[in-house]
């Protein structure tokens, strides 16, 4: 399938592909999944990463990797993901390593993906379900225009829904 | 420093054709199938039972296995009547010991050799353009359905496997590229 590519300043956003791999086995099987339902062994690591990449396929859209712009390195995924236990799609966010805080790399990577998802599908609205542990994700959510929305209770466990809303939307 | 990839990132999985089925991407559509499957005990074998979120996280799975591997589980469709009878393919995600011809086939498709037909196809598929030079296939001890096709496939018991979550599997060897003789193309092959 043929799927979108995002350039931003810093950063080229793209279907996520074997090239992630290593990054990804890696954040999945380290301490920072924590927010993802992790750490996991080596073999769930792999099915969730191998679904997310699916997911394109199944949904017609899904996250993107996030790769430096001059390197190529692998940074994390940003992007909606809808599995069917979620009501809507959620646009979602890793970094794969603590190396990568601190730059705006996630600020970049989630307007984008953001930017590009409301154009492409006139979504109104997309939540973001946050750990209420995860501050820098919280952080994130609110500096990009996101609000707490508790009449949408989160699907995941210890989360809070954060709502983006449409540029329109805004208005 | 340069941008080597600006263009859009595709990956793309074959259609096979034999005499009763087409091997095919899977789709959406095909993911209720798929969860009465694995609603069922007979997906004890596989890994199952799970509920419908986890199956729809393993077909999405199965087709990100096509990007990350460049090869994967076909769905098998029945070519008169459409139906999704359950998948075939090459399987190896990680921490697999090795490259796998794997099968899977829902309740109402058992019995008709659908599984073998489609075996043959995808094993033709690893020798013939993925260029393999060997395959196994793991197979839960006790499934005694899988071992009988395996043992008509000229597969021979070589070992054993712990797999993390179905537990004890037995390791299966398929006879090579040059001396399958259940292989179609074989010199030596007759309908049976």
């Amino acid at each position: 399938m043929t799927t979108p590519v995002l350039t931003t300043d810093r950063l080229i956003l793209r279907a996520p592909d074997k090239r992630d791999e290593p990054a990804m086995l890696g954040f999945f099987t380290g301490e920072r999944a924590r927010f993802y339902g992790g750490a996991y062994d080596l073999a769930g690591a792999w099915r969730y990463f191998a679904a997310q990449v699916g997911h394109w396929a199944l949904r017609g859209y899904g996250m993107f990797a996030i790769t430096a712009k001059d390197r190529g390195e692998t940074l994390g995924l940003a992007g909606p993901w809808h599995p069917p236990s979620f009501a809507e799609p959620e646009m979602a966010w890793l970094l794969t390593e603590a190396r990568h805080e601190g730059q705006g790399f996630a600020t970049e990577a989630v307007g984008a993906a953001l930017a590009h998802v409301f154009a492409v599908h006139r979504w109104a609205s997309l939540p973001s379900y946050i750990d209420r542990d995860n501050g820098a994700s919280r952080t994130l959510a609110r500096r990009l225009g996101a609000v707490p929305d508790p009449d949408h209770a989160a699907p995941i466990g210890n989360c809070e829904t954060f709502r983006h809303f449409a540029p329109e939307a805004r208005a | 420093m340069t941008i080597t990839d600006l263009a859009p990132t595709s990956f793309s999985i074959p259609t096979l054709e034999t005499e009763r089925l087409f091997l095919r991407a899977m789709r959406a559509e095909d993911i209720a199938e798929e969860v009465a499957f694995f609603d069922s005990e007979r997906s004890r074998a596989v890994g199952g039972p799970l509920p419908q979120n986890q199956v729809w996280r393993a077909v999405a799975g199965m087709i990100g296995h096509w990007a990350l591997r460049g090869y994967g589980f076909w769905a098998l469709e029945d070519k008169v009547s459409g139906r999704y009878l359950g998948r075939a393919g090459l399987w190896c995600p990680d921490p697999w010991p090795e490259p796998e011809i794997g099968w899977t086939l829902m309740a109402h498709a058992e019995g008709q050799g659908f599984a073998r037909e489609a075996a043959l196809a995808a094993r033709s598929h690893a020798y013939d353009t993925l260029g393999w030079t060997t395959a196994i296939s793991l197979i839960a001890a006790g499934n005694t359905r899988s071992e009988a096709l395996a043992h008509r496939l000229g597969a021979r018991l070589e070992g054993e496997y712990l797999h993390p979550t179905i537990g004890a599997m037995n390791i299966w060897r398929h006879p090579g590229p040059s001396l399958a003789p259940d292989d179609p193309g074989h010199a030596s092959w007759r309908p049976q």
